[in-house]
This record gives structure tokens, C-alpha cells and sequence, in this order.
């Protein structure tokens, strides 16, 4: 018996068209754990998904659940389940039979499955549309229908791809949420596949950041937030500022960094194994811990200044605050703030504007993309 | 606006031709076919309206000296021909409308190969056909020589009409059943039917129809048991007699109906897919 409940094993996928889809996929997932892929469309999250439910043939490595490999077990004998973008209810099905349906196969006595079905109807609040279908269903209850589904097999591992893509907004947020609980009650380990960052940070316990096929970085939510490892998660992840230099030296795990818009010291290194003087680096800093104030408040007590610039533009968008901002250089900067911190300095677009952070806010990433 | 109403007049017209020659036929032969009897010719006048000629083909005229239609035994073969045609054909329509849903090495010789069967003429093919039996000793018969030929011929029918159907199959509902355990057998038994079924019908329907009215194929390789156009052809180098639209009137009658079947159940899936697709729209807006 593993210690993981899912492991991945340098896999890879190349079509036969010859597109290279997943490269050397390393992954281990712990039981109960909640795991999301994100990344650009096209980056490889549903090859991946789709070769761990078996729907796909692996090129190279091996897949394990629960230290078993079942890289070439069929679909239906693997314990995962999978919930599709589309859904794919069976249209000539009610939702009762579309419940029943996985469990028919499996050699239950007839009133286990009823008793499973009504317990998980209850469960999902589908119990008042349980001889509906899928024709008269709701777009959230469709998408209840389908975890009902899946979960009613009591499968080891839930796959889901991008199963809020088709909600409107209101509905994705109550949807996630109640998602997150039935997760955490049913202590299922869930692989969640989404292209939007904000949804894996808050629904997962870690995320896997992927990039033209391969991982860029697998890190907590958090962690992916304040230490993006790379430039492309620090510009997929959150909103960052990112100015792109030369690597001056690295003592201590402290770097400094020669970039077009100054001189940056003292930044932590979190993967100093592959920073070397004079590399490309970049410096990376998560805009919630930039503090921008007007110039000319400035007092003698002030901390150090990070940049200074001129405001361009100041937009509120309920809780957060969008500055634009050109630095002396010229260098144009997206910011994205806290909105009653933002109203409360009074800022003007034309004025002159100080940037600052705490330098152990900062980090160093090897590479300009 | 002149030229809009010059082109309404010209596709008017038209449109009326197409239903007079269409339709034509089917109204003298009805008409005809109430001629008195049983001295009454296939030709107007109508000397006397009578139901004699419909007697004469049901066998229940008094006995004259016209013939009965020698079509009794023939109409058993064609519709048992037809029946047989219409299940190998669609079984094979669907299994190879199946295997082109992944693309294999050379699909594209495999799918014109199939389609030959239906573009190369009748009449080579059955004369081919009796070459090659007469040839290896095989006895030419409308339920072995004529019944392979005809499976060639409305093959690809089916074929198509399947292939367009799993174009638009989601492919996702099988995977779904697939994910849920339900071994690939079962899948297709309760997911992928009766989600083909209207193809099937149709399929069904197509190489019935085609089978039932073969001409060229049957006449070389059918051997000495005529099938029911064999039979009616054979009638025509003797004298016509109005019994022979009364059974065309029959046979007419009998095709519409299975038409309807046709259309009811089609009406009932496809009522079924356009729900599906509306919620499917919702879904995507
Ligand atoms: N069936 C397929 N045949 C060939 N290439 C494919 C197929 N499915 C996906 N791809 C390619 O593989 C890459 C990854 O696709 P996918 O896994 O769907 O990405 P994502 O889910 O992250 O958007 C893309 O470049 C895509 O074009
Ligand atoms: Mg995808």
C-alpha cells in the first residue's frame, strides 16, 4: 500500500498527429488531498486528466493509484471517476437512472441502490427533479447531477475538468464553495482541472501550474502566491510586478539584481540551486504588498522607497483597486491593490506616486519569460 | 420586384411540373386501376368504375380469362430479400460507421471501396456477378448470388447514413458510461443505440426501399425465382391487364405506410434530440 493515493510518473503524451500535449509529468497526490491543474488553455490539463481516467493511452510513464499501476487498466476498472466539461448526462435518462446507472453494473441488491440513490439524491438536493431529464434541468443542477453521478460509485479519486466553465459568476462562487465541503465531508481525493488561477487557489490544497505540456511549479496556494518560482507563474499567478535584470550576486540566499529600472538587494532566493552571477533573473513582486502613497506626503519617518512614478490611472472594481502607473524609466506598471487602502491615500492620477514593500516580500526568479 | 415576381412564376411552374411528374403516374395507375372488368383495358375511357382488378389480384374475382399475376411467391421472396438486406446491411453500415470514428491507416481507400458499391453501375455489377458464379459453378439465386449484390448496393447507404449520425454523437456520454464501469459492451447496448436509433431507422429504411425495387443486379444474378420487379417486368411481354395497377396501388399504399411507421418513430427521437440540443444551447449561453 502507497502512501499516495495518485501518482504520476515522468508521463507524457504525444499525439498522433505528432503534438507534443504532457512532458515528464511528476506528480504525487495524497489521499483526501484536493489538487488543481491550471494554466493557459491548451497547456495540457485535459490530456493529463484524460490519461488518469484511462480515456487517453499514455506515450511513456506510468500512473499509480494507490501504488498500483494502472497506466494500460481500462476506463471502468480504474477507481476514478471523472466529471466532464460538458457534463455528458444521458439525455434519455432520468436523473434517477442517470444515478442508478453506474451502480446496475456493480451485482447490489435492489434496495442498496435505492437506498444509495435517494441518500445521494438527499445529499445534492436533486430528490425534487429525481424523474426530470437532463432537457428541464438547471445549468446547477445538471452540474449537481453529474457529481451525483460520479460520486454515488464511490470512486478513490474524482476528476473534474473545468466542471464550473459553463456557470454564470453567482452560481461558479456558491458552486465552488459547496464543492470545497462535499470534498472535505466525503474526504475524496479530487483532481481539479481550471484555466482560472483564482478558482484553484481557493478551492485547492495545492496546485500545479503547467506551461506548454510540462509543470512549471508545484507549490500550496499561498506559497504560489508570495513565491512564484518561475516568471511564467508569477505572471499566471496573481498579480505581480516583474522587472526582468541580471543576476549581480547571491550571498546567503540574499541576491541582488541589476534590472532596467534600478538596482534591487537583498531579495530571497527559494531555487538558488539554478541562479549563476550573471544569469537572466527576474525580480518578482505580488502587487498586495506594494504600498503606493503620494510623493509628496512623504515624510522623514517614511520607510525606504522601492520605485517612484507618476499615477496614470486609479480604477476601483468592488474590493480591489487598479492603478496604472509609468515608473521614471518610462516602464509602464499594472498594480492591483486594496481598494479602501487605495481611497484612503487619496491618490490623483498625474501625481507624483512612491512604491514600496518589504524586501523580503520580494523573491528572484531565474529567466525573463 | 419585377424580376423577384418573374422568378417566383418560373420556380412556380416549376415546382408544378415536378409534382405532375411525380405524381402523375401514381394518379392514372389509381384511376386505371378501378377500370371495369374483366374486359376493361389499361386505357380510357373508364367504361364502368369497379373494384373487379383488386378482387382479380387478392384472387377473390370470379375465374376469367385473364391470368392471375404470377407475383404471389415472387412478393415473398422480394420482401424477405428486402428484410434480409435491410439487417446485414445496417449491422454492417453501423459496425464500419463505428471503426471510421477513429481514424485508421488507410480509412480513405476503406471508405471509396465501400462507396463503389453504390456507384458502379447495375447492370456491370450483375453481369459481372453471373460471369464470376457461372464461372466457379455457383448457382445463381436471389437468396445467394442476388442477396450479396444487393447488400454491396445498399451498404453504403447505411454506411453514410451512420457515419453522418456518429459526427454528431458526443462522445463524452460513452466515456462518462465507460468512467462509471460499464464495460464497453454494455455502453453501446444502453448509451450508443439509443442514441443512433433515428440513423438506424433510416438506414433501416433505405436499404429495405432499395432492395425491394432492384432491377438491374437481380435480373442477372437472381437466377430462376423471380423477385416481385422481375415478375412485374415478365408481365409486360404478354398483355397488360388493369390488375397490374391495382397491385401497384397496393404495393403504394403499403410503402406509405411504412413510411409513416418511419415517420412516427423518427418524429419521437427527434423530438428527443431537439430538446437535447436547445438545452445544450442554453447550456453554452
Ligand atoms: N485529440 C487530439 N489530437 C491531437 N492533438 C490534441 C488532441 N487533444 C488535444 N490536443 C493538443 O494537445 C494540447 C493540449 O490540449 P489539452 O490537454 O486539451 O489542453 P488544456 O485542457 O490545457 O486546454 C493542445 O495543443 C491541443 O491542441
Ligand atoms: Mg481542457
Amino acid at each position: 500500500m502507497s502512501e499516495f493515493d495518485l501518482e504520476l510518473v515522468r508521463l507524457s503524451k504525444t499525439y498522433p498527429g505528432g503534438a507534443v500535449a504532457v512532458r515528464e509529468f511528476d506528480l504525487q497526490v495524497k489521499q483526501g488531498e484536493f489538487v488543481s491543474f491550471v494554466g493557459p488553455s491548451g497547456c495540457g490539463k485535459t490530456t493529463t486528466l484524460r490519461m488518469i481516467a484511462g480515456l487517453e493511452s499514455v506515450t511513456s510513464g506510468h500512473i499509480k493509484i494507490r501504488g498500483e499501476d494502472v497506466t494500460t487498466v481500462p476506463t471502468e476498472k480504474r477507481p476514478t471517476s471523472t466529471i466532464f466539461q460538458n457534463y455528458a448526462i444521458f439525455p434519455h435518462m432520468t436523473v434517477s437512472q442517470n444515478i442508478e446507472f453506474g451502480l446496475k453494473v456493480r451485482n447490489l441488491a435492489t434496495n442498496v441502490i435505492d437506498r444509495k440513490v435517494g441518500e445521494i439524491l438527499e445529499k445534492l438536493d436533486l430528490s425534487e427533479v429525481a424523474s426530470a431529464k437532463e432537457e428541464s434541468l438547471s445549468g446547477g443542477q445538471k452540474q449537481r447531477l453529474a457529481l451525483a453521478r460520479s460520486l454515488v460509485i464511490e470512486p478513490e479519486i474524482l476528476l473534474l475538468d473545468e466542471p464550473l466553465g459553463a456557470l454564470d459568476a453567482n452560481l461558479r462562487k456558491s458552486i465552488q464553495e459547496e464543492l470545497k465541503l462535499l470534498q472535505r465531508s466525503l474526504n475524496i481525493t479530487f483532481v481539479f482541472v481550471t484555466h482560472a488561477q483564482s478558482e484553484a487557489l481557493s478551492l485547492s490544497d495545492r496546485v500545479v501550474v503547467m506551461n506548454a505540456g510540462a509543470v512549471e511549479q508545484i507549490s500550496e496556494p499561498l506559497e504560489l502566491y508570495t513565491r512564484p518560482q518561475t516568471p511564467f507563474t508569477a505572471r499566471f499567478i496573481g498579480s505581480n510586478l516583474i522587472f526582468p535584470g541580471k543576476l549581480q550576486s547571491t550571498a546567503e540566499g540574499n541576491a541582488s539584481v541589476h534590472t532596467s529600472t534600478g538596482q534591487f538587494e537583498g531579495i530571497p532566493v527559494f531555487e538558488a540551486g539554478t541562479l549563476s552571477k550573471g544569469a537572466d533573473a527576474s525580480v518578482v513582486v505580488p502587487s498586495e504588498f506594494v504600498d503606493v502613497t503620494v510623493s509628496s506626503d512623504r515624510q522623514e519617518t517614511s520607510s525606504p522607497i522601492g520605485l517612484e512614478g507618476t499615477l496614470i490611472d486609479i480604477d476601483f472594481v468592488g474590493r480591489d483597486a487598479h492603478l496604472s502607473i509609468a515608473l521614471k524609466d518610462e516602464t509602464p506598471l499594472r498594480l492591483q491593490s486594496d481598494a479602501t487602502v487605495m481611497k484612503s491615500r487619496n491618490l490623483v492620477p498625474g501625481e507624483a506616486v512612491d512604491l514600496r514593500w518589504q524586501t523580503n516580500r520580494a523573491t528572484v526568479v531565474s529567466g525573463h519569460t | 420586384m419585377y424580376h423577384l415576381n418573374g422568378l417566383r412564376w418560373t420556380l412556380g411552374i416549376f415546382t408544378a411540373l415536378f409534382l405532375v411528374f411525380l405524381y402523375g403516374p401514381f394518379v392514372v395507375m389509381t384511376i386505371l386501376s378501378f377500370q371495369q372488368g374483366p374486359e376493361g383495358g389499361p386505357q380510357f375511357p373508364i367504361i364502368e368504375w369497379s373494384t373487379f382488378w383488386y378482387q382479380h389480384v387478392l384472387s377473390i374475382a370470379e375465374p376469367s380469362r385473364v391470368a392471375p399475376l404470377p407475383i404471389g411467391e415472387a412478393l415473398i421472396r422480394s420482401l424477405t430479400l428486402a428484410f434480409a438486406t435491410m439487417v446485414v446491411s445496417t449491422l454492417l453500415g453501423t459496425l464500419s460507421a463505428q471503426a471510421f470514428r477513429q481514424n485508421f491507416k488507410g480509412s480513405g481507400v476503406v471508405f471509396y471501396l465501400i462507396v463503389l458499391g453504390m456507384m458502379v453501375p447495375g447492370v456491370l455489377l450483375g453481369l459481372g456477378m453471373a460471369l464470376v458464379a457461372d464461372q466457379f459453378d455457383i448457382a445463381r439465386t436471389w437468396w445467394g448470388t442476388a442477396f450479396v449484390l444487393h447488400v454491396v448496393y445498399t451498404f453504403p447507404f447505411s454506411f453514410l447514413v451512420m457515419l453522418a449520425i456518429f459526427n454528431r454523437f458526443d462522445k463524452s456520454l460513452e466515456e462518462a458510461s465507460w468512467m462509471l464501469g460499464v464495460d464497453p459492451v454494455k455502453t453501446f447496448r444502453k448509451i450508443t443505440f439509443p442514441m443512433i436509433f433515428p440513423g438506424v431507422l433510416s438506414s433501416m429504411l433505405f436499404a429495405f426501399t432499395l432492395s425491394y425495387d432492384e432491377f438491374p443486379r437481380t435480373l442477372f444474378t437472381g437466377g430462376s425465382e423471380a423477385t416481385m420487379p422481375i415478375a412485374i417486368y415478365g408481365t409486360f411481354a404478354v398483355e397488360i391487364h388493369p390488375n397490374l395497377f391495382a397491385f401497384g396501388v397496393l404495393t403504394t399504399l403499403a410503402s406509405f405506410a411504412l413510411l409513416t411507421i418511419y415517420g412516427v418513430l423518427m418524429a419521437l427521437s427527434v423530438r428527443r434530440a431537439k430538446i437535447q440540443s436547445s438545452g445544450l444551447q442554453e447550456e453554452i449561453a
